[in-house]
């Protein structure tokens, strides 16, 4: 619904989101500022994915209801409970899983089915590529709106569900990228050299063209993380979405708007949380990026 | 992968040779190409769309009835509104009613679907100008600014501040200034929505706390995409250095040559977003009562108003072609190497 | 010099967090701060500081309806056709005016009609107007035209109209009375229309003129207000009717109602200005905030909770399962932890608020879990498909049950569904158990009762004609203490088959700003189904 990975397609942008990179100094700088990012993010996934399994993690469902809307620092209950009595760090780490699985899901389904299909679509050339853009087109001009309800009423509310529906919006947006970026690189020589060697289309794709885009494509997924992890609660506020008992930081977002005024922790919580992903996720997407342009 | 350098006269050759280009055919070969090309793109949305809403469990007559009526009294409405037809007649029929330049009715209200149409759009449409025009206001001089000393005091705190946008719930963001702006200052209204023929002053009042809520992430998303645009320039771009040892000020290089060459870039992603867009308005026109076209066509989903879902959804589709088409347009006019689509080989 | 940058990035990060921090939780405990201020020394009455100076004539208020219920009229504003009617009441009694209205102490009392009579043992009534009515538009509002209202509102295809027996002839005997006669009597006739499209008089002569499609949406009738302007589900602008019957009234000059998000929308749009008054908050945990900035009238409460158990399928067709749902169900204990012990825990479908109402229900099975882990001990365990229609509150209170449940050894997989899925569970036949509301101010009114335990209901759970009997029975009855008695009979008939236990009603809010006043506003009337409507031309600024 707001800005997707894909609405870039400027060239030179995509090289550089990032500062800039220029001597020895800057080179140490960049080691610091790639491991502190990437050891947050690896941070949050042993706290979303692994911490619940091994670690005195409670349950995020099925609370006491005796034990509801207990503050912060209650006994058994660090960051208290919510309005049933579920724990709420509990309910913050496996949200966090639940989003973090729909984020990561639909930007790999969009770079690897959306690049893929973009590249492709570029490389051919001629009618198929119009033919490609046409039906991808289709879709983005689809109000992606209209789909998750469909989606989420025909079929119910899930996370599955709403991997789906984001990915009907994420693929074709991926699409276009791709495809502009192939379409740049495809005159280079050793594109043409492949080519002219033999080498089949879909070979030289994988082999050559894609190699050379994901690193664009893997920027963007990234800045758009933390877009889909709100979109995401945007569509649980209206009732799509991970279906409640089950927390996602989107859900319990826009579940808590509602009591906003009383208890803003339900939504300063998760907020916080999100807040701190995205900056992990861009700040390690800057670091890759500007390792990459400098090869 | 970094972009070609070009020199100094290079933006200049380029806009003349873009003027005797678009003056000639290929362009307009081009856009004519691209606009056939809708027809059947449009056709295919709406056809999706009857599909989808028909294959939503219930109908019109059940939802406008609610819990409480009996099957026989949802039958009877639903014959009435001619639900009973086969899925391909009433496509059929809508299609028809297209073409001879009718969109249908609502089967809620009974209201005409054009004239619900012309008095939600432009309240969407003028709140969606508004968000961009804010978030450009801001974006741009926040760019500049940052690319002018990269690393500075001021790049840290905007990066900071253009996280913090980027993962804010516009929702939440909007009980905030709600908060703000019209409980404890009392600056700007809580609700409602003032027609500009109602006074111009009170219909941007109207509309300014929404669009803010909306533009927070898009000039978030722009800053930082400019002001990355902005650097790589200023550092590779061998116009720039040239300039530079000619003896122009740093503001003149970035103002008069690499903001120019960035907003092409800037204004493709804007085209490329604006139908994006309509969608989030939903939530925003909720929470501040604005009678838009987000608010409509969710409810009209959940009445399983099909009339007003493809006439909404028709009217997305065709901004959104025309804005993806004017995309390609000027990212084709921005690289001279991407031409249309198509090279022959 | 390398760490220092990164340390001081990662300080302006988790300065910016403390900054918001600080700020959202400064707005949360200074709203915290003032309500506990304040609610201690209100805490015994349920409505704070209402005024009582003199109503002062003139002034344009507006009054918010949530916009999933009250402030949505998709369908228009025409008797016959707005489905959505009895959530629409503000508007349509605001334009209308009603033939009787419920006021201070739950009396229906004369507003465009003056008496209304049965005949033939509830056959036949007798429903006499004012003399010499006015539609605003000037044509008159006689015998005549409520026959015509009626049959057209009988005629349509709309759940607004009331569940009457058949009706056999509709007349105007005089100019200024009308009589329905039915083939079966019905002694809930009045209470039953206070709330259907049958209170509602269209001017004829303006359908005629208007046509049907555009009078829905600029309506005329004989109510205190005519319309200005109307943009569906969002603004209704109104206007003082100057031909109203009732001398002096109405005080406001101007009404508009608007549409808002939620209860957490209109606290911050009452608190900026944007509109003096709500009708229908019911976010119990609000209720301190809202009373530390306006007058909040907790309204009683009308139609309980109940749980509904599908009789004809199993596991629920087998008494002992519906039993150990019975003593599993701790109603205290929701009502105390998800809504702050502001509700009543009933034992029928009758509340306090409205008419019948008797607290305990001899031979009611209580909340024992003793006896409720015995018997789904010899079930050899019980699972349950439990659903409900979808909202914030239903949400916490099937998790809330489904947990309770637990501690009896019930297994409940619980179901929040949009209405068309709800339709669909009701459907299958093989439905188990459902959360839904019963009753109403009179339990015949609306469709509460009748919907979820007659035998001809599609969505009821019980099929016995004696029940049907007494429920049926109770409707016909003219004499209310005959009503009285058969409705307190089918209520300890549903304990004693343990067809479904009750909970308690949920109770709303009217709010106001302090120099507003009005009944049903500032003042309480029980709701008919769900809201209370207030009395629009008895609202006033104060002195």
């Amino acid at each position: 619904m707001a800005v997707t990975p894909s609405d870039v397609t400027v060239p030179g942008a995509l090289e550089a989101v990032t500062g800039p990179s220029v001597g020895p100094r800057s080179r140490l700088r960049s080691g610091l500022g790639l491991w502190i990012p990437a050891g947050l993010v690896a941070l949050i996934f042993f706290l979303c994915f692994v911490w619940p399994l091994i670690g005195p993690v409670g349950s995020p469902t099925g609370g006491n209801i005796l034990e509801a809307n207990l503050p912060i620092g209650s006994a058994g209950h660090v960051l208290g409970t919510d309005q049933v009595g579920n724990d709420e760090w509990a309910r913050l780490l496996y949200g966090g899983r639940a989003s973090l699985e729909i984020a990561l899901a639909v930007n790999a389904l969009g770079i690897v089915v959306g690049g893929l299909l973009g590249a492709l679509a570029a490389y051919l050339g001629d009618w198929r590529d119009a033919v490609i853009m046409r039906v991808l087109d289709v879709f983005i001009a689809f109000p992606a709106l209209v789909l998750a309800i469909a989606i989420a009423e025909g079929l119910g509310p899930s996370e599955v569900h709403t991997i789906w529906a984001l990915s009907f919006f994420s693929v074709p947006a991926f699409a276009r990228l791709a495809r502009a970026e192939t379409l740049r690189i495809r005159e280079l020589n050793f594109i043409a050299a492949a080519g002219l060697s033999g080498t089949g289309p879909v070979r030289t794709l994988v082999r050559h063209v894609m190699p050379n885009i994901v690193p664009q494509l893997m920027t963007f997924a990234l800045l758009g993380m933390g877009i889909i992890i709100v979109l995401e609660g945007a569509l649980s506020f209206l009732g799509l979405g991970v279906p409640p008992p089950a927390p996602s930081w989107g859900n319990m977002i826009s579940a808590g708007e509602s009591v906003l005024s009383v208890t803003p922790r339900f939504v300063f919580i998760p907020s916080i949380a999100l807040f701190v992903t995205v900056v992990s996720f861009n700040l390690l997407g800057d670091a890759l990026r500007s390792r990459w342009s400098q090869r | 992968m970094s972009s070609t350098s070009a020199p100094l006269s290079a933006p200049l050759a380029a806009r003349a040779g873009r003027a005797s280009r678009l003056a000639g055919s290929p362009t307009l070969r081009f856009i004519l190409r691209r606009v056939l090309a809708a027809i059947p793109v449009l056709f295919g949305v709406t056809l999706l769309t009857f599909v989808v809403m028909n294959s939503l469990p219930g109908d019109a007559a059940q939802e406008l009835l609610g819990a409480s009526a009996t099957p026989a009294e949802v039958h009877e409405l639903s014959v009435k509104l001619g639900l009973d037809k086969p899925f391909v007649t009433r496509y059929w029929d809508w299609l028809h009613g297209l073409v001879t330049g009718h969109l249908g009715h609502s089967l809620a209200s009974g209201q005409s679907v054009a004239s619900i149409l012309a008095s939600d759009l432009p309240v969407t449409f003028e709140l969606i100008l508004y968000a961009f025009l804010l978030s450009l206001v801001i974006a741009v001089p926040m760019a500049i600014l940052s690319a002018r000393r990269p690393g500075g005091i001021f790049d840290r705190i905007s990066m900071v501040f253009s996280m913090s946008g980027l993962s804010i719930a516009p929702y939440v963001l909007a009980l905030l200034l709600i908060w703000v702006f019209a409980v404890k200052l009392g600056v700007l209204p809580a609700i409602g929505w003032v027609p500009p023929d109602q006074g111009l002053g009170q219909n941007i009042r109207s509309l300014t706390l929404p669009a803010v809520s909306i533009a927070l992430p898009l000039l978030c998303f722009y800053a930082r995409l400019l002001r990355a645009d902005l650097i790589e320039q200023l550092q590779s771009e061998d116009y720039v250095v040239t300039a530079r040892a000619k003896g122009a000020g740093p503001w003149a290089v970035l103002l008069r040559h690499t903001l120019r060459n960035s907003a092409f870039g800037l204004i493709t992603v804007i085209a490329l977003n604006f139908g994006t867009l309509l969608g989030t308005t939903v939530i925003i026109e909720d929470i501040f009562g604005l009678p838009g076209i987000g608010h409509e066509l969710l409810t009209a989903i959940s009445n399983r108003d099909t009339p007003v879902v493809e006439g909404a959804v028709l009217v997305f589709a065709v901004v959104v072609v025309m804005s993806n088409l004017v995309a390609d347009l000027l990212y084709s006019a921005l690289d001279p190497r991407v031409r249309y689509g198509s090279n022959p080989k | 010099m390398i760490d220092a940058i990164r340390l001081r990035r990662l300080a302006l990060v988790a300065a910016c967090l403390f900054v918001v921090a600080a700020f959202v939780s400064a707005c949360g405990s200074s709203s915290s701060k003032s309500s506990s201020a304040t609610s201690s020394a209100t805490a015994t009455s349920s409505t704070s500081s209402a005024p009582t100076g003199a109503p002062k004539a003139g002034g344009s208020l507006t009054v918010l309806e949530e916009a999933g219920y009250s402030g949505a009229w998709p369908a228009g504003l025409d008797p016959a056709t707005n489905t959505n009617g009895a959530a629409d009441q503000d508007q349509m009694n605001a334009i209308y005016g009603q033939l009787f209205q419920l006021g201070a102490g739950g009396h229906v009392t004369p507003d465009l009609a003056t008496s209304a009579t049965p005949k033939n043992g509830g056959k036949t009534w007798v429903i006499t107007l004012q003399p010499n009515l006015k539609f605003s538009d000037g044509t008159p509002l006689n015998g005549q035209a409520v026959v015509f209202n009626w049959k057209r509102d009988l005629a349509s295809s709309c759940t607004c109209k009331p569940i009457l027996p058949p009706v056999t002839s509709i007349t105007a005997p005089t100019p200024s009375s009308v009589q329905i006669t039915m083939a079966a009597p019905d002694g809930a006739f009045q209470n039953q229309s206070l709330v259907a499209n049958l209170t509602w008089i269209a001017s004829p002569t303006a359908l005629k003129k208007l046509g049907a499609q555009q009078f829905k949406i600029t309506p005329v009738g004989a109510g205190p207000f005519t319309v200005v302007s109307d943009t569906l589900s969002n603004t209704l602008v109104l206007k003082k009717n100057p031909n109203y019957w009732q001398a002096g009234h109405p005080y406001l000059d101007n009404l508009t109602f608007k549409a808002t998000a939620d209860d957490e929308t209109a606290l911050e749009t009452l608190e900026a200005g944007g509109a003096q008054a709500y009708n229908g908050m019911a976010t119990p945990s609000l209720v301190s905030t809202y009373k530390s900035h306006f007058t909040t009238t907790e309204q009683p409460a009308t139609s309980p909770y109940d749980i509904q158990l599908n009789t004809a399928a199993p596991p629920f067709n087998n008494k002992n399962a519906r039993l150990a749902i019975y003593y599993a169900t701790d109603a205290a204990v929701i009502d105390q932890k998800l809504f702050g012990d502001q509700f009543q825990v009933v034992q029928g479908f009758t509340a306090p608020g409205g008419l019948f109402y008797y607290p305990n229900v001899p031979g009611y099975p209580t909340y024992d879990l003793a006896k409720a882990k015995q018997l789904v001990k010899s079930l050899g365990g019980l699972n349950v498909n439990f659903f409900t229609l979808a909202s914030p509150v239903n949400q916490n209170f099937m998790e809330a049950l489904q947990t309770l449940w637990k501690e009896a050894g019930i297994n409940a997989s619980i179901h929040l569904y949009s209405l068309a899925g709800l339709i669909q569970a009701f459907d299958t036949k093989t439905w188990q158990a459902a959360l839904q509301t019963a009753g109403a101010w009179d339990p015949a009114a609306g469709v509460g009762l009748a919907f979820r335990f007659l035998s001809t209901s599609p969505f009821s759970g019980v099929k016995d004609p004696k029940l049907d009997a007494l429920i049926l029975g109770a409707q016909a009855a003219v004499n209310p203490s005959t009503r009285d008695t058969l409705y307190q009979q089918a209520a300890q008939y549903i304990a004693k088959n343990a067809d479904g236990p009750f909970l308690f009603p949920l109770a709303s809010w009217n709010v106001a700003a302090h120099n507003v006043q009005g009944p049903g506003l500032t003042t309480v009337i029980p709701s008919i189904v769900v809201n209370t409507a207030p009395l629009w031309q008895d609202v006033s600024y104060t002195q």
